[in-house]
């Protein structure tokens, strides 16, 4: 199959199948997303050889993948795989009067949303990414709010303003880019990344600080640094769970994506310095402030919302490191925390539905009554606080590795300091919800798991992160090597 | 000795950028949401009008088309849709802004001076449109993320980011006419498609709370 | 007789008398038109005149307690809106011989002693409704006063000096002058001050009975006679002079007389009261169709003036102006 036909199908895929969702019966929707979600994935992993080969590979004028973009789609067309599992679980519920019409629609948003991630790393510019990450933002919203619960809606109307903010931002610093780049190309011209970037040594610095500060502050909303992530464990907590595992797995990345995008663009023209001090003070800041929210929290996807913070501050200052073996990291990082934050809210979601309730001082017990999902649980809560095997084992590793090799000692070790408060507050809470006697209204709660394709959908992702942590595909470190050797110049 | 005045056609761009900053202003202090939503259209139909008159000063002749889809898209769609919204929940006054008039207007004042003192450092010229309509569009996305901050209701903060995207599109006018239209055009779809799902949340939150003020929406924290 | 050339101090004199005589023509056609528009058919034209001709026909009474003065304060205000005139380009492009006494500065200053005597007078008497409307005067009066120091600011940077002819010569001189961003604002905003200080809608209403809205009218509603008499033409006059200050510096300073031939003087007399007709309708056409603002709404609307002229100053800092 040729290379552009395959990503054709990749970036129209999801988006059939969601409007065919829309329209079609519960039970076939179900089926669809889920061939939807594992061919994505399967598509993904065949473009992997290709773009190794000749660095990157286009569809049009419009479509474009290179090594780093892989990297991204690699891990979210996974998630995609999975969650599409585990909404099957999701949806099914003996005991709830949500009809069919719920169901339908909630698999057409779960695709939409996929699509549109998918597609915002796959088209080729600043201006189509932008466009991309903001349908991502409308479409996120309106799953937030699918529930109708007044925190559902707050939580929905505060993402979508909060984000369509930040965006406005995102949207001045892409045209101020644009305005660069018309200083070596005249006034029109192609807004590709190849196009850009073999011009943007010869930018306007001033223009170029300016866009890239304004990008990460833009972008960083969607991403959660601090002081903008204020949206961000609202819309996860209240967000139906499979929406709060693609928002933390996978939007956040995309929104980091685009950030790293203009990262190289401003490498080129303003060098190394600059972008790294920026990406560094606004990493530390949230890693700071999650760090510290992580240790009080009581709800239960708050918690992991919090934990997102945290990751997409370790994925700043990894970037701020100017190593070629930290970014290696960041971008493994990247991989590994779309798993494990998928498998922990999977597991989440499963303890969530057995207790009804996100209170994590009423969960007790879990590992007893969730024979499967329980212990699940518990190791992607240990392999986001950076546990071996798991990959986020590697790539922390990774990343610390390349701070202290770029001299930035103390930068390095005030992540590892906040890392292990973090890993502290995490691993703590979490094991106090799952061991423990259960106590009050939980004792009559019977033994057994929810649904078995939530175990799947934790089981998959749990997996991935093995692999990633214990013996990587040499493909994959192939790729990673090169998308890191895009962002080194 | 006096200062010489720019050219005709930099005098009419300015002004016209101005008086979307005005309708900014004045959408920052509208009572009824009916009128904010009157001023918005105002605005777009300004932005439109930057834009025809660019197209016809430099012969730029995507810029007619962009025009034209903003016009549509801008100063009918966007506004016909949250009117739609508004009627059903039969509320036009709001809860007020939080502060007063005089603190408000020193607020917006100070906080365009920025914008303008700002961007004038930075430096960035163009060839098409005077370095000071940027100024000013900046103006405006500073004065739009005021009205998002400071009014507590729905549709104005739902104003607030249309309207930032109004400043910026007056930006892109200085700094990127060069833009292909495909891209514009995409931008605008986007906006209604945001301007739709304003509308949806709009009407979800006051189906929940019976109001449009965003005073109760505060349950969240932590 | 047409070329028969005038020395300046008899145009200086002319000038004064066009505002003196011209001020109840004006007023007069407003009210008629205003009222036109009302669907009446309106006071006659020169209404005006046959009132102030009977109120100078009256004997003068003055409240008991009242000290000098109540009956004094309405001349320094008439001898005040009779000096402004010699300081602004009424008639001519060229300063006249008193024009140079004062800049625009000078003539703010002199129009404000007018207002702070009839409001002095008005609180003298005593009565509710005089003191209601003395004090609003003076606290609006003072809101409005930055407006005008941003306008003045504006104005002065414009053309770097303090003069209004300069800036009349400025507006003169090219088309683009007029566009220019910060002229635009800053005769916007005076357009806003013009609406305040002559108290039309929507900061007052200017016919009305309702003691409770009034502002400027209130202050005088205990004088009768004569000193009545001044005051109504002062008013009269003050409003051809804001109108003139608006035309002849900031929007249309054309048909003035670049000369001191009687032709041309008397050409000019015609065009500026033709002028503050026009601007007179557009006047009575906003009294018409808005309403007014409730009293604690005003200060929005002086706010909005002042965004104006502070923007007008910093646009032109910014170069663009």
């Amino acid at each position: 199959m040729a290379i552009a036909t395959t990503m054709v199908i990749l970036a129209v895929i999801p988006l059939i199948v969601s409007v065919v969702s829309w329209f079609s019966v519960d039970r076939f929707a179900k089926f669809i997303t889920i061939a939807a979600g594992v061919l994505s994935f399967v598509l993904a992993v065949i473009l992997i050889p290709a773009v190794s080969k000749d660095g990157s590979a286009s569809a049009g004028a419009f479509l474009f993948v290179d090594s780093l973009s892989m990297v991204f789609l690699i891990p979210i067309s996974f998630l995609y795989a999975a969650t599409s599992i585990f909404t099957a679980g999701y949806l099914h519920r003996p005991s709830s009067n949500v009809g069919a019409e719920y169901n339908k629609h909630f698999y057409a948003g779960i695709n939409l949303f996929c699509w549109a991630m998918i597609v915002a790393l796959m088209v080729n510019g600043l201006a189509l990414v932008w466009v991309a990450v903001e349908v991502t933002t409308v479409v996120s919203a309106l799953l937030v709010a699918i529930d109708g619960t007044d925190g559902a809606t707050e939580a929905a109307w505060k993402y979508l303003l909060l984000a369509s903010l930040g965006l406005g931002i995102a949207l001045i610093a892409t045209i101020f880019i644009y305005y660069a780049g018309s200083h070596v190309f005249g006034s029109s011209y192609s807004f590709s990344f190849t196009n850009l970037l073999a011009g943007s040594s010869k930018f306007p610095r001033q223009v170029v600080r300016l866009s890239f500060v304004l990008s990460v502050i833009g972008y960083g909303t969607k991403v959660g640094f601090f002081p903008v992530h204020t949206w961000l464990p609202d819309a996860h907590s209240e967000a139906p769970t499979p929406v709060s595992a693609l928002l933390s797995g996978s939007l956040l990345s995309v929104s980091f994506y685009a950030i790293l995008r203009f990262f190289q663009v401003a490498e080129q023209s303003v060098g190394k310095a600059f972008p790294r001090d920026v990406l560094l003070a606004f990493g530390l800041a949230s890693l700071f402030i999650a760090a510290l929210y992580l240790i009080s929290q009581r709800d239960i996807k708050r918690l992991l919302a919090y934990s997102s913070i945290e990751h997409m501050g370790i994925l700043a200052i990894g970037m701020s490191f100017a190593a070629p073996i930290a970014i290696f990291g960041v971008l493994l990082h990247v991989m590994s925390h779309a798993l494990a934050k998928g498998g922990a809210f999977f597991g989440a979601g499963s303890l969530v539905r057995k207790f009804q309730t996100k209170d994590m001082a009423r969960i007790r017990g879990g590992i007893g009554l969730l024979p499967l999902t329980g212990p699940m649980f518990m190791l992607s809560v240990l392999a986001l606080s950076a546990m071996p095997p798991f990959g986020i084992f590697r790539s922390e590793f990774l990343i610390v590795m390349g701070g202290l090799q770029s001299q930035s000692d103390i930068a390095a070790v005030t992540l590892v300091v906040l890392v292990t408060l973090a890993f502290l507050g995490i691993t703590y809470l979490a094991t106090y919800t799952l061991i423990g006697p259960t106590t009050g209204t939980a004792r009559n709660l019977t033994v057994g798991e929810p649904s078995y394709f939530i175990a799947a959908a934790a089981a998959l992702c749990l997996l991935g992160l093995i692999v990633l942590g214990t013996h990587p595909p040499g493909e994959l470190v192939t790729l990673i090597n090169h998308a890191a050797m895009e962002l080194e110049v | 000795m006096q200062a010489p005045a720019p050219s005709s056609f930099a005098d009419i761009s300015d002004v016209i950028a101005i008086f979307v900053l005005l309708t900014e202003f004045a959408m920052f202090r509208a009572p009824l949401l009916r009128s904010q939503l009157k001023l918005y259209a105002v605005q777009s139909l300004l932005v439109t009008v930057l834009a025809g008159f660019l197209a016809t000063s430099h012969h730029i002749s995507e810029l007619y088309l962009l025009g034209a889809a903003s016009f549509l898209l801008k100063v009918l769609a966007v506004p016909y849709v949250l009117t739609r919204f508004l009627e059903r929940t039969e509320m036009s006054l709001v809860t007020g802004p939080s502060l007063g008039a005089a603190s408000m207007t020193l607020i917006a004042i100070a906080t365009s001076a920025f914008g303008f003192f700002t961007m004038d450092a930075t430096k960035v010229g163009s060839t098409v449109l005077p370095t000071t309509a940027l100024a000013i569009s900046i103006a405006i996305v500073l004065v739009a993320f005021l009205l998002a901050i400071m009014r507590s209701d729905v549709v104005s903060q739902a104003i607030g980011f249309l309207s930032l995207e109004n400043g910026v599109s007056i930006a892109s006018l200085v700094v990127a006419s060069g833009l292909p239209l495909i891209i514009d055009v995409a931008f605008l779809f986007d906006l209604l498609v945001a301007a739709v799902v304003f509308g949806l949340l709009m009407k979800a939150h006051h189906v929940r709370a019976k109001t449009l003020s965003t005073a109760n929406l505060d349950r969240l924290k932590g | 007789m047409g070329n028969l050339n005038l020395s300046p101090v008899v145009v200086q004199i002319i000038q004064v008398l066009t505002i003196l005589l011209g001020a109840p023509l004006v007023s007069g056609t407003i009210s008629n038109i205003s009222a036109r528009l009302q669907g009446r058919r309106g006071p006659r034209v020169l209404q005006p005149y046959y009132d102030l001709i009977k109120l100078f026909q009256k004997e003068t009474l003055a409240p008991e307690d009242s000290s000098f003065v109540f009956l004094l304060a309405p001349m320094v205000a008439f001898v005040c809106y009779l000096t402004v005139p010699l300081l602004i380009p009424v008639l001519t492009t060229f300063g006249l011989p008193l024009g140079y006494m004062g800049d625009i500065l000078g003539g703010g200053f002199i129009l404000a002693l007018a207002g702070f005597s009839v409001a002095l007078a008005g609180t003298e008497t005593g009565a509710p409704y005089a003191q209601l409307g003395s004090s609003r005067a003076m606290t609006f009066g003072a809101l409005i006063e930055p407006t005008v120091l941003m306008v003045v600011f504006a104005a002065g940077i414009i053309t770097s000096t303090d003069l209004p002819y300069a800036m009349a010569a400025t507006v003169r001189s090219s088309a683009s002058e007029i566009l220019r961003p910060a002229h635009v604002l800053a005769a916007l905003a005076f357009f806003m001050v013009v609406l305040t200080d002559t108290g039309r809608i929507p900061v007052e209403s200017h016919s009305g009975t309702l003691e409770f809205g009034m502002i400027d009218e209130g202050r005088t509603l205990e004088h009768s006679g004569p000193p009545f008499a001044l005051l109504k033409w002062g008013s009269a006059m003050k409003q051809l002079i804001l109108y003139t200050i608006l035309i002849d510096v900031f929007v249309a300073p054309w048909g003035l007389a670049s000369n001191t031939l009687l032709s041309s003087v008397m050409l000019a007399v015609l065009a500026l009261l033709a002028k503050a007709i026009v601007l007179g309708v557009i006047f009575a056409v906003i009294d018409n169709s808005f309403s007014k603002l409730r009293l604690f709404k005003i200060t929005e609307f002086l706010a909005a003036a002042f965004l104006l002229g502070t923007l007008s100053v910093l646009i032109f800092y910014l170069g663009g102006g």
